[in-house]
């Protein structure tokens, strides 16, 4: 859960969109822990794959907007209530 | 008007409005835990939740408890007929007992919810013993109405400990908010114990009416967090590579 939040706010924190090799530097991942992540994220309809010219970007959706908003805020409760 | 409560004629519905305020706050604080709950599936934040709600249901015990006996009309007369002609029940007195009670039972288990989390699992003999003593007081405190007061108050004192020593661990602010809150219903419960005098009544419902509205400014603020840009998360794991 830690993990894909982290992917999740390393892509909004790129304005949306960031290469698949970004990420996985940024989130500390090895290839093969990116690729089970990013294929459940996809799954998810948190983020999406999206191919131009110059390779592949990945993009959060909508989907994972709310998921990290709502993530965030449930961190905060947790911490401020020691759970 | 009889005497059952020590609400002071010139407080009464003012004391209900309160109530319904710490009610509303308290039924926001169930949703929040039970739409976080079903984010990682924490059953801690699921049990503050039922503490919260139980508060909650204590509130609203007292509200549809003091309604028939302050206003006779309406829904409120509505209300009192119906338990005083109902077979449960063949005086008003009993109407008054069984709300009182529940709102004294449920307010004194929802606190102590909320002081358990988020420590070890007791044994079922431990949750059943300390279930014993809250029935007792709750049974107690209406002969001697201090008693309610002064255990609440004790347990706030536990919750405020407890989350002090949380503070000292997470330094967050929303944590010392926490603290003030829950340090101001045991003020309000202080105040309570000498609620014979009318003005410090009034007194100890105004603090506890600040008290919850601090609860609130509490829930703005956590849910302005989740617009917070954070843009590396709470990543741990972050080696602290800026570029691309």
């Amino acid at each position: 859960m830690e993990i894909i939040s982290d992917m999740l706010a390393i892509v909004q924190g790129k304005n949306g969109t960031i290469k698949p090799t970004h990420l996985m530097y940024k989130a500390n991942l090895s290839h093969s822990q990116m690729k089970a992540y990013l294929d459940e994220l996809i799954e998810k309809g948190m983020i999406k794959k999206d191919d131009i010219k110059t390779g592949t970007m990945i993009a959060i959706t909508p989907s994972g907007r709310d998921f990290l908003f709502k993530y965030n805020q449930m961190r905060e409760f947790e911490r401020t209530f020691g759970l | 008007m009889v005497k059952i409560v020590l609400t002071p004629e010139w407080f009464v519905g003012k004391d209900i409005m309160i109530e319904l305020f710490s009610l509303i706050v308290l039924i926001i604080f169930v949703a929040l835990a039970y739409k976080y709950y079903r984010v990682n599936r924490n059953r801690k934040i699921l049990y503050l939740g039922v503490g919260f709600g139980l508060i909650a249901l204590a509130q609203l015990a007292t509200i549809l408890t003091k309604l028939p006996l302050y206003y006779d009309f309406g829904p409120a007369r509505q209300i009192g007929e119906a338990i005083v002609t109902s077979q449960l029940a063949n005086s008003v007195d009993f109407f008054y007992y069984i709300g009182f009670f529940f709102h004294r039972f449920l307010t004194l288990l929802g606190f102590y919810m909320i002081y358990r989390l988020p420590r070890e699992r007791k044994s079922i003999g431990d949750y059943m013993a300390v279930l014993y003593f809250i029935l007792i007081s709750s049974f107690l405190s209406r002969e001697i109405f201090y008693i309610f007061h002064l255990t609440v108050l004790f347990i706030l004192i536990l919750t405020v400990e407890k989350y002090v020593r949380i503070y000292k661990e997470n330094h967050l602010f929303n944590t010392k908010i926490l603290i003030m809150a829950f340090s101001l219903l045991a003020l309000s419960q202080l105040i309570f114990v000498l609620s014979n005098i009318d003005i410090v009544f009034a007194a100890a419902n105004t603090i506890e009416l600040i008290g919850y509205s601090i609860f609130l400014a509490l829930i703005i603020r956590i849910l302005k967090h989740g617009k917070k840009k954070k843009p590396y998360g709470d990543n741990i794991r972050y080696a602290g590579n800026s570029a691309g």
